[in-house]
């Protein structure tokens, strides 16, 4: 110690009572006692704090701290047993002890509740009071008896005079019995009237929160064990466990009720204001530790008993709120489904229930056949009516069967409409359903999955949705999206293209847009070229370049076309410019493989039809342009598709009063042939349609179909035909009709444009699927040497799972198919079934 | 002294009779004190303001007072000086310290 080496200069502490000579414990202790009691009874402002603490002080520096230490907690408990416990039990009217005892507990009938009410009030207000008087004289007495608690409890040994204390208040007020002669206690009636007035307040009534929530700290405040651990909070320990049960049968009861009133919106919403209120309840009233305890309460009782029978409610569940678009009916289910299952599968499978059976309708409806067309107006006939009904589809509105079977056309048309209709509706279903998506579940992850999964799946279920699509593409690129911004056209072909991503055969999807699009590019009715490369461009990040490829391949041969037909012109102006005469010629060269089939000429055996015979006219054009271009590019084939070409043509007519009209047709390349025969007959005189067929070479077919629109429409009727029948026979004759009439002076002749651009006919589908089937058996081919080449050896499964998971992108391959190709593989001795295994497979190079 | 509960000075009387003014933020660095001075608690000095300290004597309690200033002035401070406590209050300082649990 520091004081020893300065000794003598050190004063001696004056032994501590210097104003006071000693005097003895007793004395003292009156002292303090009689103070203690002041405290208690609210007189402390007499009291002098360092008078007090002095005492206690000199108490301990005598080391009797302990003894003091137990005076005090007889004194305390002295006070709480004699004074403070007498005014608690007073407060008890008979009615809520009545109640305690009482057969029904929890609801006493509606007169008695308002009088229990009042008492149940009244009691815990004086239990409150007590309590805070007891904090406030427990705080000073410690403050004041503070030298002794750190000498007496400093080293844990004894739990500090306050924290006895308040084991005090929880023996001596809390768990004394009400009544000498009951068993209950006052712990228990503040449990049952604080359950009391919970539920009152459920029931919609006023209830006094700040006094319950004053009542419950206390039970916090105060502990099973003077170690005062977290855990043994009487709160904890004693009443929220009966909070809870009172909770779980109220909302188990509440539970049935609702699904009883058979209203999901109802019961959703009643959920919800539920959690709310329990909530509130948790951090206003009662203690916000127990939220998430009442809330698993909830969970378990009212709502994942009950959840899947309200998706499911007849009449108001999911399918009513999805077809009546209640977003906020939705929201609320989502959210009380979001509660208790992550993965909220009961919704998620009514709503994919939902989206395939309103897809499925979508479906029916555009695969039903249409309502019977009324029966064909007798005179003009379908033809004429198909042209008149809709003049916009004018061009492509015709069948080429229509020879067989005039009201199929009519069917076929409407089937057009309907492809596109389907696809609208499509639209118009996923909008909706993305709308409740993005404003009822909150853009939850695990539902937009199962939307798209649905949405694959009943558009799959349609055979024909890649054609539909296509169409529908075919539709909006050629006329759709003229007169709107590019902002407007974007989000049209987005809208497509989100379709073609639901898609699985995406190489049939590719099939028939090659096909409309050879038609769109060929006979220039494109409306827009940047939309088409804009649609190409979000093909390509949709679904992969290999994809495109051939669509890009068949853009790049009209743009070489166009470069070689002005490089033609020049040539041929340099060479013969004199020859005003020569008709302009404009080419398209394509590359044979990359364009559809029937483009092509290639007819289902694969021969090309036979060219048909030009007039001298053209012929010499023809090989003016074959020289030019085999100049350049020697070796190569090229074959002339007049199938799919067009001319302007001046064509005069004499009048019968000699006036001569002039009119500019655009017709067809055929057309043209047909009407540049009529050049080398005299006026007036006829060719039978053996004569035109013999004389041309024109298939039948298209014979046919080109002398249709020449002699049949009215509006176009350059030719006449005797008889006048609406069909077109091989006996018919034809002459030039002088009297053609038409309010434009450039006419366009309707090309009867084949069968690209309409839903194909079920021959033409199965033709198309014959084709498409042969692709893929080359795709897997290819797909199946690729990985063996790769791998050398694999067993069955696993080459089956890559093929899979290559294709997948492209089509989805039928196994059986990939079998028969792999036996295939195996007979060509590409692979080799290894030994005594069958199972696996070995590349052989 | 004018008795606001809530005043900024505090007094300190010794025993022998010394009064010392000093800031009641200061004054409460003294765990006795504060308690004594707590507005909660309704006991005289807390209405008054004034707290007589019997158990020590003027000398001591002014090197207490010097004390409490010394710590409010240097509160939060690293490197402060050392007070300077005359070897012969040594004993008596303690005791105090002790009591008036600072």
């Amino acid at each position: 110690m520091a004081s020893m080496r300065a000794r003598n200069k050190i004063r001696a502490p004056r032994r501590s009572h210097a104003s006071t000579p000693t005097e003895d414990f007793d004395a003292i202790w009156k002292i303090l006692a009689s103070s203690l009691s002041g405290i208690h009874t609210k007189n402390a402002s007499s009291l002098s704090f360092e008078e007090l603490y002095r005492n206690a002080y000199r108490i301990v520096t005598m080391s009797r701290g302990l003894e003091l230490y137990e005076r005090v907690k007889a004194l305390e408990k002295d006070w709480l047993h004699n004074h403070v416990r007498s005014q608690v039990t007073d407060s008890i009217l008979p009615i809520l002890l009545r109640a305690e005892n009482g057969p029904d507990r929890g609801m006493p009938v509606q007169e008695q509740s308002n009088e229990r009410r009042a008492a149940a009030e009244r009691f815990l207000s004086v239990l409150k009071e007590t309590w805070q008087d007891h904090l406030v004289c427990m705080g000073m007495i410690t403050d004041v008896l503070m030298y002794m608690d750190r000498t007496v409890s400093g080293d844990r040994s004894n739990p500090s005079i306050f924290v006895v204390s308040m084991a005090l208040f929880r023996d001596n007020v809390l768990r004394v019995p009400v009544r000498p002669d009951l068993s209950i206690t006052v712990e228990h009636v503040l449990h049952s009237t604080i359950l009391f007035l919970v539920q009152l307040e459920r029931d919609g009534h006023m209830i006094d929160r700040p006094l319950i929530r004053h009542c419950v700290s206390m039970l916090e405040g105060l502990y099973e064990t003077v170690m005062e651990e977290e855990t043994s909070r009487l709160y904890i320990t004693t009443f929220e466990p009966l909070f809870l049960n009172a909770s779980q049968d109220f909302y188990r009861a509440e539970g049935a009720q609702l699904l009883e009133e058979g209203d999901a919106t109802t019961f959703c919403r009643q959920a919800l204001k539920r959690i709310g209120e329990e909530q509130e309840r948790c951090n206003v009233t009662l203690s916000a530790s127990t939220e998430p305890k009442i809330n698993q309460v909830i969970d378990k009782e009212l709502i994942l008993p009950n959840i899947g029978e309200v998706v499911r409610m007849d009449g108001t569940g999911v399918r009513h709120m999805l077809d009546q678009k209640q977003l906020d009916s939705l929201r609320d289910l989502y959210t009380l489904n979001a509660r208790v299952d992550e993965k909220k599968s009961v919704l998620t499978q009514e709503l994919s229930n939902r989206i395939i059976e309103l897809g499925h309708e979508i479906n029916t409806m555009s695969l039903a056949p249409p309502p019977p067309p009324p029966p064909p107006p007798a005179a003009s006939g379908p033809t004429q009516n198909g042209d008149q009904a809709t003049p916009e589809n004018g061009k492509r509105s015709k069948d080429p069967k229509k020879e067989k079977n005039a009201e199929k056309e009519k069917t076929v048309n409407t089937q057009t409409a309907s492809a596109i209709k389907w696809v609208d509706e499509i639209l118009a279903l996923k909008r909706q359903i993305d709308n409740v998506w993005l404003h009822s579940f909150k853009s939850d992850q695990t539902l937009h999955k199962s939307i798209d999964d649905s949405f694959g799946e009943f558009i799959n279920r349609n055979t024909r949705s890649s054609e539909f699509l296509s169409l529908f593409f075919d539709e909006n690129l050629k006329k759709g999206i003229k007169g709107k911004t590019e902002d407007e056209v974007d989000t049209l072909l987005d809208n497509g293209i989100l379709l073609l991503r639901y898609i699985k055969d995406k190489d049939l999807f590719e099939t028939y847009y090659k096909k409309h699009l050879a038609r769109r590019l060929l006979m220039k009715k494109s409306a827009s070229m940047d939309a088409e490369r804009q649609m190409i461009s979000k093909m390509k990040m949709e679904v992969g370049n290999q994809f495109t490829q051939r669509i890009e391949s068949m853009f790049r041969d009209m743009a070489i076309s166009q470069d070689l037909t002005t490089s033609y012109k020049r040539h041929m102006s340099q060479t013969n410019a004199a020859d005003d005469d020569r008709p302009d010629l404009e080419v398209h060269v394509l590359t044979s493989t990359m364009w559809p089939m029937d483009v092509m000429g290639k007819n289902k055996n694969k021969a090309e039809a036979p060219p048909c015979v030009y007039p001298q006219q053209i012929k010499t054009l023809k090989e003016s342009f074959e020289r030019f271009y085999l100049d350049k590019h020697s070796g190569r084939q090229l074959s002339w598709q007049a199938a799919m070409g067009s001319a302007d043509i001046r064509a005069k007519f004499v009048r019968s009063n000699g006036k001569v009209q002039r009119y500019e047709l655009n017709v067809s390349t055929y057309m043209m042939v047909i009407l540049l025969l009529f050049n080398e007959i005299a006026d007036g005189e006829t060719l039978t349609f053996t004569q035109i067929q013999e004389q041309t070479q024109i298939p039948e077919n298209d014979l046919i179909r080109n002398l249709q629109s020449l002699a049949v429409a009215p509006k176009t009727r350059v030719l006449k035909k005797v008889p006048m029948s609406k069909d077109v026979k091989p006996t018919d004759r034809f002459s030039f009709n002088h009297e053609f009439q038409s309010p434009f002076v450039k006419v366009r002749i309707g090309v009867v444009a084949g069968n690209a651009n309409k839903v194909e006919s079920r021959g033409q589908r199965e033709e198309t699927e014959k084709k498409l089937n042969e692709e893929r058996r080359h795709i897997i081919e290819a797909a199946v040497v690729r990985i063996m080449k790769q791998r050398k050896r694999l067993t069955h499964l696993n080459l089956m799972n890559e093929v899979l998971a290559q294709l997948t992108s492209r089509f989805v391959p039928d196994v059986k198919m990939v079998k028969q190709r792999i036996d295939s593989l195996i007979d060509r001795e590409y692979l080799e079934r290894l030994g005594d295994e069958a199972s696996t497979y070995v590349y052989l190079a | 002294m004018a008795s606001q509960t809530q005043s900024v000075y505090v007094t300190l009387v010794s025993s022998d009779g010394f009064e010392f003014i000093i800031p009641r933020s200061a004054a409460c660095i003294s765990g006795t004190i504060r308690r004594m001075l707590d507005p909660a608690s309704k006991f005289s000095e807390a209405l008054t303001g004034r707290c007589v300290l019997e158990t020590l004597n003027g000398v001591v309690l002014e090197k207490v007072c010097e004390y409490f200033l010394y710590n409010e002035k240097h509160k939060d401070q690293a490197n402060v000086p050392d007070m300077e406590i005359p070897a012969e209050l040594c004993l008596e300082l303690l005791m105090a310290a002790d009591y008036l649990d600072t």
